[in-house]
């Protein structure tokens, strides 16, 4: 990112999409208008998601640490992806594979942590950074400079999954411009190389993952209109699957399998799996054991249960876009394991329709995260193009007996924002206890639960008199914000909802600490770095926006504004990253009506837009709209 | 502002949603947080305030619950903490009371085919209560309005657990 600005002034930052997927990930970059991706020295595009710890401190990612892993079975971490976001004591940790989990100690977070080689402890978070550092390294070799990223996280990942992709991230020195649903970048993929419109369903069946997405796509606006899926669910499952078949076959129980035996059955399953997509039967042979055949009808009869998971995904997102199979205009396959023949036959039959598959599964989400990116902070910014992304599992809290009280609810459009209002159950309750859910069951028990936090210093008054606001704001990552407010006080508290299973802001800061090589220096200067990066960014669209509406500043406005980007261009080439900021704030302070009068006029371009027939008819509320945000502006 | 008037759209409950939504994506077009990526402190705040309030209000008039409450709120009718405050029937509870234990029976043995016959019946009843909403605030009802409404939460809340029974079934 930034860093390397100082060093090479001259190459202008590219913006690159990444998709960092369970069992690969990928970089790729806009070229020419269109996407590609970005080979490493060997042409290969796709990076092994699999880190190897060693002990003399040395971490070796992608191919290499593919290769060590028969080694050091416990050192390398494989689809860390899986455990991002979740507790130690969660179902996922418990399931087939050689990692030691290291138990939580009373007072730490309950967060996922593998004890590697050298004695260290590394979390998921740090994994996955030390994944997208590679991939960071491995697109600087090719454009010299890398400006932020998009990365993808699978539609149905929750709160605290999107929280620690972002993490890593922050980590790994990568701006995030966006996370950005695979499904949706899929689909940007699909839908700007084809110029298609109509209604697409998405099928993307990962490592570790299962997402399902219809979105309509018209006039360059990909609208989401459902998504669902399973964030425990993909081709991993179906390896263990075929692991557990080929122990089994050859007589272990779970006793006698050591971490090393579970690896090279877990390998020889993925062969295995790999084979049969073209052959009807293969050996999987797990070194000093008999060799195992498997047939590809036991093979489908295997993995049946998984393809039926999908299946009611995949028709509950056709219920709740309102749409019958037979309405899809086209699906589309995201995903190594759908090149497997039995999952597009299942694709096929659930959706009436013979699945697209001309992008190759691997590299479509990627390819659509680069696009993505060339639209927010490349040259390809444009106008015409518009994703529109929703929110894939309801949001609520705990109310009186244990019941969940829906507060946003799935497939809301984000940005977006609720709120609800309770009240006391008790005389003289001074305190609210806020449970924060995620999910579409009735009961707090079915669902997941994301945070809990209490608002206090509430004065004793009698039950049902104390009025406490609860608002949800999800930003455009679709990241949670929860707001709690008792009306008759205003007493409030705000949280960025993180802590049931993810790390805290102080640890996230510690490990960014630990992966600059000179430490706290570093930080400071890239800190600087990243200010200047803003500071410019926001002058040129402050210059921009004074260029184009000249016509909507006010009186002694225009000067007003003039020294204030004076006083940050100096800021600038100082050496205060807080005195930059400040500058910045001052700059916002001074265009904050200039501001808000450009976007009455955008409100009344993007009305002025729609059809005719549909103008004439609306006119007047439209106007509605711009009186209003005038005056709410004004305030 | 009312969610009608921030799309532009008549404030009926007979909402053309075709039009709602083309309003609701041109709005998006111009107000996105994705159009303002590089622009000032302030106007990224107010886009993504604007954009938040679009999408709240496009949220509002495509359901029909959200969409009676917020023309009811127009009325001058409150519907805060609406269902608690609305008196049902005895009839109408103990009707919900045995849909809600047949449900119960049917899935205990994944009776599928019984699931699907309750929920097309409680799919009929929704209808209803929507034809008397949309009859009622054409004829400018407003608190008498309550009741279909709450009936109609009841029946949502009913779906939705017959839906993710439905999931459960699947798998």
């Amino acid at each position: 990112m930034t860093l390397f600005e100082i060093f090479d002034p001259k190459a202008a930052p590219r913006p690159i999409g990444i998709d960092l997927g369970t069992t690969n990930s990928l970089v790729a970059y806009v070229s020419n208008e269109r996407p590609v991706a970005v080979a490493d020295c060997d042409q290969q595009v796709l990076v092994p998601s699999v880190v190897t710890y060693l002990a003399n401190g040395d971490v070796v990612v992608g191919r290499r640490a593919q290769k060590l892993a028969p080694e050091y079975p416990r050192d390398t971490i494989s689809s860390a992806k899986r455990y991002m976001g979740r507790g130690s004591d969660d179902a996922e940790t418990s399931r087939l594979g050689p990692y030691d989990f290291v138990q939580p100690e009373a007072g730490e977070g309950n967060v996922v942590r593998f004890r590697v080689a050298g004695d260290r402890v590394v979390t998921p978070v740090e994994v996955s950074a030390e994944i997208l550092r590679a991939l960071k390294v491995q697109a600087e070799d090719e454009l010299r400079n890398v400006g932020g990223a998009v990365i993808t996280v699978p539609a149905y990942f929750d709160d605290a999954q999107r929280q620690a992709t972002k993490d890593a991230a922050r980590i790994a020195g990568l701006e995030v411009l966006r996370l950005l649903n695979e499904p949706t970048a899929a689909a940007l993929a699909y839908g700007l190389e084809k110029n298609r419109s109509g209604t697409f369903a998405v099928y993307d069946l990962g490592g570790g993952t299962f997402d399902v997405t219809v979105l309509v796509l018209d006039s360059g606006v990909f609208q989401v209109r459902s998504t669902g899926g399973d964030s425990q669910l993909g081709g991993d499952d179906m390896d263990r699957a075929l692991a557990e078949e080929i122990l089994r076959s050859l007589g272990f129980d779970s006793g006698q399998q050591t971490p090393l035996l579970v690896r090279m059955v877990l390998d020889e399953a993925r062969k295995a799996k790999h084979a049969l997509t073209l052959a009807d039967s293969v050996v999987a042979d797990v070194p000093g054991q008999a060799p195992v055949v498997i047939s590809r009808a036991r093979f489908e009869t295997l993995i049946q249960p998984l393809l039926n998971r999908t299946g009611a995904a995949c028709r509950r997102a056709l219920r709740d876009a309102g749409l019958a199979p037979g309405k899809i205009d086209g699906v589309i396959l995201v995903g190594g394991a759908t090149r497997i023949p039995a999952v597009r036959r299942y694709v096929a039959e659930v959706f009436q329709k013979e699945p697209l598959a001309d992008i190759d599964p691997d590299e479509v989400v990627a390819l659509g995260a680069a696009v993505q990116a060339d639209l927010l902070a490349g040259d390809g910014r444009r106008d015409d193009i518009l994703l529109l992304d929703v929110i894939p599992l309801s949001l609520g809290i705990e109310v009186g007996g244990g019941v969940v009280d829906r507060i946003l609810p799935r497939n809301s459009t984000i940005p977006c924002a609720a709120r609800a209002t309770y009240t006391t159950q008790e005389d003289n309750q001074t305190g609210f206890e806020i449970h924060v859910l995620q999910g579409e069951r009735e009961m707090v028990a079915d669902n997941r639960s994301l945070a809990r936090f209490s608002l206090h210093g509430i004065p004793p008054m009698p039950a049902g008199l104390a009025r406490l606001e609860v608002t949800f704001r999800i930003d455009a990552d679709g990241l949670l914000h929860v707001q709690a407010k008792e009306l008759n006080t205003n007493i409030e508290q705000t949280v960025r909802v993180k802590p049931s299973y993810g790390l805290d802001d102080a640890a996230v800061e510690r490990m960014l600490v630990d992966a600059l090589d000179h430490g706290e220096d570093d930080l400071g200067r890239r800190q600087i770095a990243e200010a200047r990066v803003e500071a410019k960014r926001i002058l040129g669209a402050t210059a921009k926006g004074l260029a184009t509406d000249a016509d909507l500043l006010e009186e002694g406005e225009s000067a007003q504004i003039e020294s204030a980007c004076e006083s940050l261009g100096k800021a600038i080439s100082g050496q205060s990253a807080a005195e930059i900021r400040a500058r910045i704030e001052a700059l916002d302070r001074a265009t904050q009506g200039f501001a808000g009068r450009r976007m009455n006029r955008a409100i009344g371009r993007a009305i002025g837009g729609s059809r005719v027939d549909v103008v004439e008819e609306h006119v007047k509320h439209a106007k509605g709209v711009l009186a209003d945000g005038r005056h709410s502006v004004a305030e | 502002m009312d969610p009608f008037s921030t799309l532009g759209i008549p404030a009926t409950f007979d909402v053309d949603l075709s039009v709602a939504e083309r309003i609701h994506r041109d709005l998006s077009r111009a107000l996105h947080p994705d159009r303002y990526v590089g622009a000032s402190v302030s106007e990224r705040r107010i886009a993504l305030a604007k954009a938040v309030e679009v999408n709240e209000a496009w949220r509002t008039v495509r359901d029909p619950i959200r969409r009676a409450e917020a023309l009811l709120a127009l009325r001058g009718v409150s519907v805060g903490d609406g269902a608690s405050q609305v008196s049902l029937s005895p009839a109408f509870l103990m009707q919900m009371i045995e849909l809600r234990e047949a449900l119960a029976d049917a899935r205990a043995p994944g009776d599928a085919g019984a699931v699907h016959t309750l929920a097309s019946d409680v799919e009929a009843r929704a209808r209803r209560s929507e034809g008397e909403l949309s009859c009622g605030f054409k004829d400018g009802k407003g608190s008498e309005l309550l009741t279909p409404l709450a009936e109609l939460r009841f029946y949502r809340r009913f779906l939705d657990e017959v839906g993710a029974i439905e999931d459960d079934f699947a798998i």
